[in-house]
């Protein structure tokens, strides 16, 4: 009855049915068998960044305060004075929803109420309720969550770092915004930007667990159907128009460091990168995380050294973050010893550069990796967030999995030379 | 080794192998625990080095291999534990499983030594990171609070002892008194071993462990004969209230409860009764504290599955103290008072239930389950299907009856400064 394009991966066993309903939403079927649980999830391509775009009602570009989309996802999930998290666990089911730069989800995970969570999903996401009331009283649940936040040493490193780096990138913004920006988020706006954004050809339906893929897709558009009045005689929805400017990579501020009542130091380096897209992000994931574990991990001499001079406990980390719309590397650790960390991983940076790729260790660390793919089928995850990646890059699903096997030594030798002082920004947080 | 329990579901493409040396801890043996877990999981006799041991670990596909340490209500358990990819699905079907169950092995019984002690040196810097990690633990506000409140609500008692230990206690310890705590800790430990993933192909994992670890397992210790002191129901006749300044926007309150005279038949009254309470959106504290009044965006209340006390924490502006903690305590009467809708007592059962099915998705969780209700019922019938049963028996009057029981000791507050 559907179209479906399946993708299949050999080493994990695993198949995701994807296919477009005629409004234009897609749905990823993501098949795991055996196990009890079900994922559902509904989402957009809609994050914090998006905050500068024309509204879709007036056709005028419009600038909204920092922090709505988060804000929106607050009231979404929310139906006439009742929190979706209580309508769902009352039916025995968890649920949550996150927003990040790019996009929003709303999921539930269930074992014994897959249908009728797909039916309150649906209900929640379609029917809007906003209220200058409810409006109010979210600012002050929103506003502890700012402040829990703002006490939290790691956040706020990692967002110094981002900031640091962006000049004018709205990636730079906290998600949730400011106490003083979510104060001016009213009903109007909320509904501006949910008619704008939640569109279903903005919007995907992902499901994963063990579950009959017809029968699946069939609840998802029926229950879309009873909200979509014009649901079968649709035409195209007009692209929507977003404003994201993306940076060169001159920095903003090379140093940021904040003061905070704590004891243990964080550090946070940044190099930003230039934007790329499609499978040239899942290639540099790849090479970043095999970067991890060839100078970073546990394995390393650069590890050993540090950690027996009482500098670090744990390894530090070594993360690509990249999207359509920004790139950059994030290295982070506690630290007693901040200041030297700091210059050993420059220094280190800088010397490995130059260095011949060790060939035996290079093959290792893909032995590992292998093995770690399988491991990660065991946990049910891991699937979404693959498929949530691939929908957000424009990628094939599995494809990570054909990077790692591709990589080559020449691949990591090119991306390190990459990593220039000249675009590398440091962040630190330390005691008052 | 007669402790030996396996879990086996084909679901799984890997096998998680634990060894647990579980034990009765004083002050100063729970402030060695941490630092001796860190030593033994850095090297060993035959992998010298935390680089000796990654090395090898992935040239097993990546095998994750961890020491752990975790208190079971006053008992201290130090789990050594590795995962490895079942045969089936490595490239070539390689086997790992005996070079794992003998890394196990070498980790825990043929320690790195230097003369008869541990290495000075080792030691050393794991007395530091060690030291380090316990000062750490002020940076998170919600996580210090809780573990603040379990220390003043059971205070000398080992469940109530920082899992790391105490900070000038973990100064003075030597390699000498290491290495005894060490002894002491793989001879009077009981024992347990749990087997979990997909076990295909591994139908005789247990010969094959006996005969590695050969006759260095002791099961001469049953978990029963395990003394240690506990005041269970030790009940005060007023709320004391604390209070810890730290420079920080939000506040963290927390309120800590005992219950008089509980005995285990109770644990799944007092389960629902948290869920009710706290554990849930549907609960009490959220509905009120978050939803209602917009006090908190974090608001729970947590039930201890080895140790009959509650803990509460709300992350609060300062200003609204007073208020948040009344609204708290209205809840804790109401339901004492019976003050409990339907829609509440069947939703926290549901939940309740729900949770219990989804430990089998996991095989991590499917063996702590096993190896957690074994030490809590002191044998090893508790299922999860019975647990839902014990779940679904329990009423809206078992749950008015327990609440009885409950008492606030105490009241914490980790505050910003006064007036601002």
């Amino acid at each position: 009855m559907y179209n479906f394009d399946i993708q299949k991966s050999q080493e994990l066993g695993e198949e995701t049915y994807v296919t477009k309903l005629r409004n234009g939403l897609s749905v990823y079927i993501c098949k795991k068998e055996g196990f009890n649980k079900k994922i559902g999830m509904y989402g957009t391509k809609y994050g914090s960044i998006m905050n500068d775009f024309v509204d879709i009602n007036t056709n005028k570009r419009i600038k909204v305060p920092d922090g709505i989309a988060h804000f929106l996802e607050h009231k979404l999930f929310e139906k006439e004075g009742a929190n979706a998290l209580d309508l769902f666990s009352k039916m025995g089911v968890s649920s949550n929803a996150y927003t990040s730069f790019d996009h929003t989800v709303y999921y539930f995970e269930t074992i014994e109420k897959f249908d009728e969570s797909i039916d309150m999903l649906v209900k929640l996401i379609k029917e809007p309720y906003f209220t200058d009331e409810n409006v109010e009283k979210e600012q002050g649940i929103i506003g502890q969550e700012i402040s829990m936040y703002d006490d939290d040493p790691g956040f706020m490193v990692y967002f110094n770092a981002l900031r640091a780096m962006y000049r004018e990138h709205p990636v730079r913004i906290d998600i949730a915004g400011t106490i003083d920006s979510i104060s001016h988020i009213d009903k109007e706006l909320l509904y501006t930007c949910y008619n704008t954004f939640y569109s279903p050809q903005n919007m995907f339906f992902l499901v994963v667990g063990d579950v009959d893929v017809e029968d699946t897709v069939k609840r998802i558009e029926d229950n879309i159907k009873k909200y979509e009045k014009d649901y079968d005689n649709l035409s195209e929805n007009d692209p929507i128009e977003k404003f994201i400017e993306l940076e060169d990579r001159n920095i903003c501020k090379k140093e940021i460091n904040q003061k905070m009542d704590i004891y243990m130091p964080q550090l946070c380096i940044g190099y930003k990168l230039d934007v790329v897209k499609k499978d040239e992000i899942l290639k540099r994931e790849t090479i970043c995380s095999m970067i991890y574990d060839m100078y970073f991990s546990k394995l390393t001499n650069f590890f050993e050294k540090e950690y027996s001079e009482g500098k670090i406990i744990e390894p530090v980390s070594f993360d690509y973050e990249g999207s359509k719309y920004f790139s950059h590397i994030i290295i982070s650790s506690s630290t007693t010893k901040l200041d030297e960390l700091k210059e050993d991983i420059i220094n280190y940076i800088n010397k490995i550069k130059n260095e011949p790729i060790d060939e035996n260790l290079f093959n290792l660390i893909k032995k590992k990796k292998i093995g770690n793919i399988i491991f990660s089928s065991d946990n049910l995850n891991v699937s979404y967030r693959r498929v949530i990646e691939s929908i957000l890059d424009d990628t094939s699903i599995y494809q990570d999995i054909e990077e790692l096997k591709n990589i080559t030594t020449d691949d990591i030798k090119e991306f390190l030379q990459m990593l220039d002082e000249k675009y590398l920004v440091i962040s630190s947080i330390t005691k008052k | 080794m007669s402790n030996i329990y396996k879990i086996q579901d084909e679901k799984f493409k890997s096998v998680y192998l634990a060894l647990n040396f579980i034990m009765p801890v004083n002050k100063v043996e729970n402030s060695q625990n941490a630092l001796l877990g860190s030593v033994l999981g850095k090297a060993c006799d035959k992998y010298k080095s935390q680089k000796e041991i990654e090395e090898y670990l992935y040239s097993l596909y990546g095998a994750a291999f961890n020491v752990n340490i975790e208190k079971l209500g006053d008992l201290y358990n130090i789990e050594f534990k590795i995962e490895f990819v079942n045969k089936k699905f490595l490239p070539g079907n390689v086997d790992v499983s005996n070079e794992c169950i003998k890394f196990l092995y070498d980790i825990i019984y043929n320690p790195y030594l230097v003369g008869k002690n541990f290495d000075d040196e080792i030691v050393l810097r794991e007395k530091e990171s060690i030291l380090n990690r316990i000062k750490e633990g002020k940076d998170d506000k919600l996580r210090y609070s809780v573990q603040k409140m379990e220390e003043i609500l059971c205070p000398g008692e080992a469940f109530g002892m920082n899992l790391y230990g105490d900070e000038e206690i973990v100064k003075e310890v030597t390699s000498e008194d290491l290495y005894k705590r060490y002894l002491d800790v793989i001879n009077n430990s009981y024992i347990m071993i749990l087997v979990s993933g997909n076990l295909n192909g591994y139908e005789n994992i247990e010969s094959k462990i006996n005969e590695i670890f050969e006759n260095k397992l002791n099961d001469n210790i049953s978990l029963n004969s395990l003394k240690y002191n506990t005041s269970n129901n030790r009940i005060l006749d007023n709320i004391e209230e604390v209070r810890e300044m730290q420079d920080t926007t939000q506040s963290v309150l927390s309120i800590g409860m005992r219950i008089k005279d509980f005995t285990m038949d109770e644990y799944f009254a007092f389960n629902v009764y948290n869920t009710i309470l706290g554990g849930t959106p549907s609960s009490k504290l959220f509905q009120n504290v978050r939803e209602k009044e917009s006090l908190a965006y974090t608001v729970r209340s947590r039930y201890y599955r080895f140790k009959p006390i509650f803990v509460i924490y709300a992350g609060i502006q300062l200003e609204n103290y007073e208020k948040a903690k009344k609204v708290i305590i209205e809840q804790i009467e109401d339901i004492k008072n019976g003050k409990i809708s339907d829609i509440e007592f069947e939703s926290a059962k549901e939940s309740l239930l729900a949770d219990l099915l989804e430990w089998n998705d996991s095989k991590i969780a499917l063996a702590k389950m096993k190896m957690t209700n074994i030490v809590a019922f002191l044998n090893d019938d508790m299922t999860i299907e019975k647990m839902r049963e014990k779940i679904r028996k329990v009423t809206m009057q078992d749950v008015i009856d327990v609440a009885q029981k409950v008492s606030v000791q105490k009241i914490f507050l980790l505050g910003g400064e006064e007036n601002v």
